[in-house]
């Protein structure tokens, strides 16, 4: 198996060769390890690498795999986003506030596939506390876009999505708030599931808005998101919002036709402002779903307009949990993340109920709709990958989004390429699915990747 | 009610609230705001008069699809 092969093979791929011993975990951690201090100096993913402990965990799973040990995730390179606690490994949340923080205890996601025998390649660069991508200046560096250097990867699961896109590791951890796994997933031509919300534990990561965060996987692969999902579901004592609702088989059910599944197309809103090589893109996939049997129409959500109000959510609830710290210590956050969290402060107590009940009304009338369809299809995002240069310059605002009417709804929603821009950036599918029907979505998923290769590309690093 | 959010307004609201915003981001804030304020001003909070706003997002074994 050539190198670069090695480094972008699936986990069932891996798994496969492990125990076939034609490539041992050790292998394809050192080899990943090379590619790491060739490519990111120039990309910029890894805030730490923990190549002693990757090395450690890498020599463990082999043992592991020698003594019969049927783990899929056994051996299996990983980095997580820097927001997910690490024992005696630095958890900075990018930003200057937490330049030093040691966690003492894992998130229960890490510790998920740490004992499913994951190898752990070190921690991802996250926009600072998962909301402000950081200017020139920052205490840390931005990740960049492997497709396009000039180009942000999309955020605030930066790192996670630039290192899936450039071989760096199999998979990631991501978290998501208003789509910052699907927004990476998106502009780095990867894979990225928001699951349910409460499917996941949040216990051991930074907040960034109670009511909307999600942790999840990101991949390459929807089959490589099912696998990593099947391991981090499940109940969790320590988060609040953890479900009890039963972990369905996501790996298993992968291969089963979609004919006959209907898939819905919500026009209002999602398509508002899209370029037209994403709307073709988009039409592309539904054509291809169309010969693979499904059922595409066009649905109508009719409060889908008061989305935006999203913001004043998010932003309250940000603004509360680091209201002590800006009064306190403003000068350690960034301009940008420091000016959002701020506007947290302007809104009334008013203003969040209203919200909250907007919410309920478009997550009902969301609910409704998945009654009539099993899936709902939109573009991810509305244009490909900005520039740094647009993100930084404050005039041109907070690009709009498809990914937050899921986080206001807590629907699990999953980010796949479906194409490429002229200008060789990454295009994206969004699709999304009833309360913990996490498998459909990725059956879906997984139905357009054996059909299509958009995932299979490469940028050259 | 109005329909924008104005510079001034958003002046008065970071003096309510005791922030400091830096001159040349206040207009930054306040399309902010008003994009995330445009539904709730286009809204008549007395139709939503049954909706409480509280959000559960869970799904009981074998219950329903989450719906309250």
């Amino acid at each position: 198996m050539a190198g670069d092969d090695l480094v972008y093979a699936g986990i069932r791929e891996l798994g496969t060769r492990f125990r076939k011993r034609e490539v041992s975990p050790v292998e394809l951690t050192e080899a990943l390890l090379d590619r790491i201090a060739r490519v990111d100096p120039t990309l910029d993913t890894f805030v730490t690498l923990t190549a002693d402990r990757a090395r450690d965990d890498a020599k463990a799973a082999e043992a592991a795999l020698l003594r019969g040990d049927a783990s899929p995730l056994l051996g299996i390179p990983v980095g997580y986003k820097d927001i997910y606690d690490t024992r005696g490994i630095r958890t900075s949340a990018g930003s200057a506030l937490w330049a030093e923080r040691m966690a003492a205890s894992d998130a229960t996601c890490v510790s998920r596939l740490q004992d499913a025998g994951c190898v752990m390649l070190g921690k991802l660069i996250t926009h600072e506390f998962a909301w402000g991508i950081q200017s020139p200046g920052h205490r840390f560096k931005p990740a960049r876009n492997p497709w396009n250097r000039e180009h942000i990867p999309g955020g605030s699961s930066s790192g996670s999505g630039a290192a899936l896109a450039a071989g760096l590791c199999v998979g990631a951890l991501g978290t998501d708030t208003g789509g910052s796994i699907r927004g990476p997933a998106s502009f780095s031509g990867i894979v990225g599931l928001k699951p349910t919300y409460g499917r996941c534990s949040r216990a051991g990561v930074a907040t960034l808005s109670w009511t909307l965060d999600h942790t999840g996987p990101m991949a390459r692969s929807a089959e490589d998101c099912a696998y990593l999902l099947q391991t981090l579901a499940g109940h969790d004592p320590l988060d609040p919002a953890s479900s009890r609702a039963p972990v369905a088989e996501y790996v298993g059910t992968l291969d089963r036709p979609i004919r006959g599944l209907r898939i819905g197309v919500p026009r209002d809103f999602f398509f508002d402002g899209v370029d037209a090589e994403v709307a073709r893109a988009f039409e592309d996939a539904m054509a291809t779903y169309r010969s693979l049997g499904a059922e595409v129409r066009d649905v109508t959500i009719p409060s889908i307009w008061d989305a935006p109000s999203f913001m004043v959510i998010m932003a309250s609830e940000a603004f509360a949990y680091h209201e002590r710290d800006l009064r306190e210590r403003p000068e350690l956050y960034g301009d940008l993340l420091r000016e959002r969290l701020v506007s947290g402060a302007l809104y009334t107590g008013a203003e969040y109920v209203q919200a909250m009940r907007l919410r309920e009304r478009l997550r009902n009338e969301m609910l409704d709709v998945l009654r009539s369809v099993d899936l709902l299809a939109t573009p991810t995002s509305p244009k490909p990958a900005p520039t740094f240069a647009a993100m930084w310059d404050v005039s041109l605002g907070f690009p709009r989004s498809n990914t937050p009417p899921f986080n206001l709804s807590g629907l699990p929603a999953l980010a796949l390429p479906c194409g490429f821009a002229r200008a060789g950036l990454p295009l994206s599918l969004q699709l999304a699915g009833r309360p913990f029907d996490e498998a459909t979505v990725l059956r879906a998923g997984h139905a357009y990747q054996q059909t299509t290769d958009w995932h299979r590309r490469r940028p050259a690093v | 009610m109005s329909e924008d959010v104005t510079l001034d307004e958003v002046r008065r609201r970071a003096a309510v609230a005791g922030v400091t915003l830096r001159e040349d981001r206040v207009e930054m804030v306040r399309r902010l705001l008003n994009d995330a304020l445009a539904p709730l001003r286009r809204m008549d909070s007395r139709a939503l008069r049954t909706l409480e706003p509280a959000a559960t997002f869970d799904a009981a074994p074998g219950d329903d699809d989450g719906r309250r």
